[in-house]
Order: C-alpha cells, then structure tokens, then sequence
C-alpha cells in the first residue's frame, strides 16, 4: 500500500504511537536503512572518541568564534527543520498547503541537512565525543544518533510500501534529536555567551 | 522504480563533511605550528640518558597525528646531540625554563605562572649550542653542557633578559601543552613540571593569560574551574 495522503494521523504532531503498521510484507527491507543508521551513529561517536580532538578548525570570516559560526548554522538547521514539520503535515494533508509542499519539503531538509553537516564536523574534528557533564554527554550521543537517524530517514524513503505511520515517526524522532542537539549546544552557547558574541 | 533523491542527499553531505575534513587538515597544521605536539607514547627519549625505567606515564593517545617529520640531517660523522628534556629555573628564581631535544630539533617553553610566557624552537647544532626564537621576537640561546647533564643559557623576552640552569630530567618533568577550543573560547595552557614535582603554568583564554590550574603529570590532565577537563600533552619538537 502506498501512503494515503488523506490517513488520519493521531493528533497534529507526529507523535511515536505504536511504531509500525499491522502489515509488513518484508521485514528484511528495515535491515538495510536500521544496519547503516547504526554504523554511521556509532561510527561518528568512535571517530570522536578515538581521535584526538585538534582543538581548532576552520573558522568562517564575520563570525567572533567557531562556537557562534556553529551556533548560527545549527539555529539555520533547525529552523529549516521547523518548516520540515510544516511542509511535512501538508504533504500528508493535515494542513492547507500548496501543491508544491512536497517539494519544499525535500529542499528544506536537504538545506537543513547540508547546514548541519559542517556543524558535526568541527565538532568530531575539533572537540570530539565528550562526557564531561550532562549537556556534553546528551549532545555528544545524540549528535552522532542524529545523523545515524537521519540515514534510516533518507533509506527508508526509498522503500515503498511502508506501513503508514513508519516515516512520520523516523522523521518526528529526526527532529526531536536535532531539538535536542540545538537546545544543548546552540540555545547554551547564546545563553551563555549571548547571541551577538 | 526507486527514488534516488535521498541517496543524492547522503552523498552531497558525505562529500562536504570529507571536504571539511581535508580543508581543515591541511590548514589546521600551518595556523599552530607549536600545537602540533605528536603523541608521546613513541618519544625515545631514553636514548642517552640514565637507562632507568623511568615510569613511564604515558597520556593515553589513541589517535595518533602524524607528527611533521623532521629529517636529521645526514651527516655521516657527526651526530646532533641525544635526545631529552631538560627543566630548570631562572637564575632570579622568577620563572621556570623547560627544553626538549629531539632528532636535533628543540622546543622551549619559558613560564613564570602568572603571565609571561614564550614558545620557542629552533634547531639544535653538532657541537650543543641553539639558538631558538618565538613569538614576538623571543629569543634563547643555549648551549648543551658536554656531559649533556645541563642546558645554560640565556632568555630574552621583550627587551628583558633571564640566564637559567636547566639539568637534565626524567618523565613526568618536562614540558606540556593543551589547546582546545570549548565553549566558544580558546584555550592554550603551557606547564613546566619540575623534577621535585612544582609545577608552573599558563593558561590562555582567548588570549588572556592567567595562572593555570594544576596539571596531573601523570594523565596530563587538567580539571579547569568551571568542571571542563583539558587534556595537555608532552611537547617534542
């Protein structure tokens, strides 16, 4: 079955209720998008613990620290994210939205994707996986599940078939990862440093 | 049919993290020449020295930078002087003076705990004599005594000079160093260990020197005031 544009979905947000439809004809085609989200989330984390952190990086012109240049693009990612959710409840009808919401999904996320990118990695490059408090530790392990996540999202895309609710959840999870990667690192740094540092 | 847009996006991002990754490991070695401490795990600085098993705190270095190589010039007779470290005092007592000799390179490290400080390297002639130079036109010139037990010499840091004594000593004295760059701030610390285990040490934040907080030789570890841990590595040239 393809996904029904017009399904009821449970409330406005896609909220994890019961993972999974009723019906899955080939559990093996989770193997593949489950399998590589867990080499690259772990794979990131031991890159960031077995390397020695270099202290510094690139830095970009205009900005005081890399911390802000990071803080800024994280804050880009996660408002690219924010219009994610909304492009995503019109996609699936839950919203009055263009006929080109689909559209503006795919690019948002490719933006906020790209945006990110340079983010992680200063942050494996420079600082490493870190456990030095609890903001430290929450980034560092969700900063690695984040992207691990984001690789079963884009997989998974590429099945057909799926039980209807599956890539609302992966991508609900997508976003709350990244909510929680920017309020730990992003949201610290400007309230810590304030946002024109 | 399949659609391929989100194996385009892994791929795009994959190709920009590995496009930052080799910007910054080409550039991140020309911006902090004196950082770039390699891992002290293979130092063979007991060549020439008393053959003790010195305990050997080795700071845990996992992933191994490879270190600029220095080739030593190949000169068929003479060789450039063993390899060590060598702590002392200036001879006022008002700051400390570490050098480490390696493959004929030096790297010295001029402290007085509070804010006066220098990094310093240069090369390390046959007959024992250096002349090292740093930042902001600091100089040291020294001369290796024939024994190789002791580095005398002189330091000049803006406009004011120092003579010291540095003897010959063992793991864990020696000099160390920690950069890292952690909430949004810069920070590059220098310490001398000395062989009675004092201790002095800078630490910049942001370029502002302050008085370091103590490092644990044995880990090279630094607890810093706010809870944050620095890890500081044995410098070699």
């Amino acid at each position: 079955m393809t996904v029904d544009p017009n399904a009821p979905t449970q409330g406005g947000f896609p909220v994890p209720p019961g993972a999974g439809g009723p019906r899955r004809p080939h559990p093996a085609r989770y193997l593949l998008p489950a399998l590589v989200a867990a080499a690259v989330a772990v794979g990131l984390g031991a890159y960031g613990q077995v390397h020695d952190p270099e202290g510094t990086a690139f830095n970009l012109a205009g900005f005081s620290s890399t911390g802000a240049v990071k803080s800024w693009l994280g804050t880009t990612a996660l408002g690219f994210a924010l219009l994610q959710v909304v492009s995503a409840l019109m996609v699936y009808g839950r919203l009055p939205g263009p006929s080109w919401s689909a559209a503006l999904h795919r690019w948002s996320g490719r933006i906020a994707f790209l945006v990110a990118v340079p983010v992680a990695v200063h942050c494996l490059y420079a600082l490493g996986y870190q456990t030095y408090s609890t903001r430290v530790l929450w980034h560092s392990f969700l900063g690695c599940f984040f992207f691990g996540a984001f690789s079963a999202k884009m997989l998974l895309l590429r099945s057909e078939r799926l039980p209807g609710r599956l890539l609302p959840v992966v991508g609900g999870l997508v976003f709350a990862v990244l909510t929680v990667v920017w309020l730990t690192s992003a949201l610290w740094f400007f309230r810590t440093f304030g946002v024109t540092r | 049919m399949k659609r391929s847009g989100p194996l385009f996006t892994l791929f795009a991002g994959l190709v920009l993290a590995l496009f930052m990754l080799s910007v910054n490991a080409t550039t991140g070695t020309g911006s902090s020449s004196y950082s770039d401490s390699s891992s002290d795990s293979s130092d063979p600085s007991g060549t020439a020295g008393p053959a003790g098993p010195a305990a050997s705190p080795t700071t845990s270095a996992p992933g191994k930078r490879p270190s600029p190589t220095r080739t030593p010039s190949p000169a068929p007779t003479k060789k450039p002087p063993a390899d060590g470290r060598y702590t002392g005092r200036t001879d006022d007592d008002s700051a400390s003076v570490a050098i480490t000799l390696r493959a004929g390179g030096a790297v010295a490290y001029f402290c007085d705990g509070r804010a006066t400080e220098s990094w310093l390297k240069g090369d390390v002639e046959d007959d024992g004599s250096m002349r090292l130079t740093g930042r902001h036109g600091a100089k040291l010139d020294g001369r290796l005594a024939p024994d190789n037990g002791s580095i005398r010499g002189t330091v000049e840091i803006r406009e004011k000079s120092w003579a010291f004594t540095a003897p010959k000593a063992e793991k864990p004295s020696g000099v160390y160093r920690a950069t890292a760059e952690a909430r949004g701030e810069r920070l590059d610390g220098g310490w001398i260990v000395q062989p009675d285990g004092s201790q002095v040490g800078i630490l910049n934040r942001d370029g502002e020197p302050a008085e370091a907080p103590r490092l644990d030789p044995a880990t090279g570890t630094v607890v810093l005031g706010d809870g944050g841990r620095l890890t500081a590595r044995p410098v070699v040239p």
